[in-house]
């Protein structure tokens, strides 16, 4: 800003003041949008332009996409697409600098809208930052106005003011969305499952923002868990777009499939065809629903950090085959490695970025982490490795970090579950049930008789206790002594008669598997108590018939039977 | 939604269902509409083999009642499959529906 156009006279000079103080002064403060706003009200009262146009290259480059006008809004209403090197906006974005034409027609012009407006001359200039051209800023007259070089020189500054704005709404726009991308995707809570302690760390690499790196935990319907971690080549938005489709891309197969490498070698062959040119490492495991083995394949993804309860030394990197990424080519075979999952052993699952440093050989790092990760409380080793392998240095790059134990039968004194009361939540009860059934000592037998008396008290619930409205399932199991087993499956509800033939089934079944129940009911919900000898301590093995009766289709309903205080109980 | 398979292997007019996995309040329904569509009016004698079910409660043994009631009627034998020992062999025994159908190891 020199003081030449202090004397300016003439209109020319005038109207290079007047943008000079729009651009640099009064809108400074603006918000991107409502400055662009401004910028084309003003460009076109200072050229005295009819039209006003604003086309953006789109992300593979090749064609112009209308995004703002004035006097000429239905080009954008229409989502008029121009591709570069063809028509007005095309030549312009493909020289790079101002055009001018003063024949409109179907030889100069691509878009309709231009001729049939009745635009008899364009001026149009490139919009550009950093070398490089985000898109076109065109003004067109309806009259016989020939725009001059003056006025291209006036159009390319508010470009070049433009370029910076568009420039800076889209790199706070990306940042944000790949934030909240990433924010959603990685699981700020685990899922509590019963026997399984979990917990995550996961920090975005200090100067290029957030990147690839996730991590994710789910059970299937049958019980097994499966647990994922992965990093996707490169960062920002795309590559958070792209862990986002692998994210639920993997959650899809792996409905199907209980074996990691099939799931990654599907996912696989969707990346490659739908993402082409994309590259991920991946680590999948899953563990089976009694949580004694983990089976894991590895793409190109560094193998888990094992320590075992009571093993002295440093914990071990399983040395399982690892695969080549994901995005490398099709027809890759990969293989699954199943590994024991010991009582109280604590396994660490890491990206790359935890372990490398510029300046220290891996080897070095991954030593470090081996020296830090004990059988211990996943939450504390999680805080350990991150204290001692992260510290105060800003990470170069994402670190995602995931430690997981299986507790030991010492560990998982008790179980106790809230879960929703539905139908589709009793094959994850059981899958609870069986598991901490199993760390009891229990047998075969007292299992599947458990698993039916606790089956049919939740069901009890699900169908009883709410009615329409929503209500939890809250269920405990701890052990008395060394062989009885106490369980309460408690309600905030208020259970209704049976309806229907064929009930009060479940009541009996629960008096048979069991050798003590109790139900109270009160204006707080219903808790019905049961209790159980298990293992050795049990003499009645197999049993007979304890409850058959006559088992017609008796209208057994109500909640007499319901052992002591049963009242208003309505029978399973 | 929790896993369980029913397959159907019909000869001449016998009709054999193979239940395979958990039945629950949670997938009842869709294992009483196969068994149903299984056992068409053509077939004499029907088989419901639950030796590879890990998990039943009351509300299959609901269904399996109500064929015990209902196939007599349609002149349609019923033979239940459940070795002893069985997981569904102890609930079948409990309830007793071995009183009202006839089952084998």
């Amino acid at each position: 800003m020199d003081g030449a156009e202090v004397d300016a006279t003439d209109e020319a000079e005038d109207r290079l003041r007047q943008l000079r103080t729009l651009i640099d002064g009064d809108l400074a403060n603006l918000h991107t949008d409502a400055l662009l706003d401004e910028l084309l009200d003003r460009v076109r009262e200072s050229l005295h332009a009819d039209t006003v146009a604003v086309l953006l290259l789109d992300d593979s480059g090749t064609e112009l996409i209308a995004t703002v006008a004035r006097g000429l809004e239905e080009e954008v209403r229409q989502n008029v697409r121009v591709p570069v090197g063809q028509g007005f906006a095309g030549r312009v974005a493909a020289e790079r600098q101002p055009v001018s034409v003063t024949q409109v027609d179907h030889s100069t012009v691509l878009n309709p809208l231009l001729e049939q407006k009745g635009i008899r001359s364009l001026l149009g200039v490139p919009l550009r930052l950093d070398g490089q051209v985000l898109g076109v800023l065109h003004v067109g007259s309806l009259g016989d106005r020939h725009f001059s070089a003056e006025d291209a020189e006036l159009l390319q500054m508010v470009g070049d003011r433009v370029a910076l704005a568009l420039g800076a709404r889209q790199s706070s726009t990306e940042r944000s969305a790949s934030v909240a991308l990433q924010t959603s995707l990685v699981p700020v809570q685990l899922p509590a499952i019963p026997g399984l302690e979990l917990a995550g760390r996961y920090v975005p690499a200090e100067n290029g923002g957030v990147g690839g790196d996730w991590y994710d935990v789910f059970t299937l319907p049958t019980g097994h868990v499966y647990i994922t971690m992965g990093d996707v080549v490169g960062r920002g938005l795309k590559a958070a777009v792209v862990m986002g489709r692998l994210r639920s891309t993997l959650r899809a197969y792996a409905l199907d499939h209980l074996d990691p490498a099939q799931v990654i070698a599907r996912v696989d062959r969707k990346l490659l065809h739908f993402e082409s040119g994309e590259m991920a490492t991946l680590l999948l495991a899953i563990v089976d629903p009694a949580l004694k083995t983990m089976t894991v394949s590895l793409a190109g993804h560094p193998p888990p950090v094992v320590a075992r309860e009571g093993e002295p030394g440093p914990a071990r990197s399983l040395d399982l085959p690892v695969d080549p990424p994901l995005g490398v080519r099709e027809g890759i075979s990969r293989r699954s490695t199943t590994v024991d999952l010991a009582p109280g052993a604590t396994v660490c699952l890491f990206t790359d970025g935890l372990v490398e440093r510029r300046d220290v050989p891996i080897e070095a790092r991954l030593d470090q982490l081996r020296a830090v990760v004990t059988a211990d409380r996943p939450d504390a080793v999680c805080g350990r490795v991150m204290r001692s392998l992260i510290g105060v240095d800003p990470p170069g790059d994402d670190v995602a970090l995931l430690a997981f134990r299986r507790l030991s039968d010492r560990q998982f004194r008790d179980l106790h579950m809230v879960v929703p009361a539905q139908a589709s939540e009793l094959s994850r009860i059981r899958a609870g049930v069986r598991r901490w059934l199993t760390a009891a000592g229990a047998t075969n037998d007292d299992i599947a008789d458990l698993q039916v008396a606790i089956g049919e008290a939740c069901s009890n619930v699900i169908e009883h206790a709410y009615g329409p409205r929503a209500g939890t399932i809250d269920l405990h199991l701890t052990r008395v002594e060394s062989d009885e087993v106490v369980v309460t499956v408690r309600d905030r509800g208020t259970w209704r008669s049976a309806r229907g033939h064929n009930r009060g089934r479940g009541l009996r079944l629960i008096e048979g598997f069991c050798d003590e129940h109790r139900v109270e009911a009160g204006p707080g919900g219903t808790t019905l108590t049961m209790r159980r000898r298990i293992g050795a301590g049990r003499d009645d093995a197999a049993g007979g018939p304890a409850g058959a009766g006559d088992g017609g289709d008796g209208h057994d309903g109500g909640g007499t039977g319901l052992g002591t205080g049963g009242e208003g109980a309505g029978g399973g | 939604m929790s896993g369980v398979d029913v397959k159907v292997e019909t000869t001449d007019d016998a009709v054999r269902v193979i239940l395979v996995g958990d039945v629950d309040l949670g997938n009842v329904d869709r294992v009483a509409t196969d068994i149903h569509s299984a056992i068409t009016n053509q077939v004499t004698a029907a088989t419901v083999d639950l030796s590879d079910v890990g998990y039943l409660d009351s509300a299959g043994l609901r269904v399996l009642f109500e064929l015990a009631v209902r196939l007599p009627t349609l002149q349609i034998t019923l033979v239940l499959v459940a070795p002893p020992g069985s997981p569904a062999r102890r609930v079948v025994d409990m309830s007793g529906l071995s009183g009202v159908a006839t089952v084998v190891p």
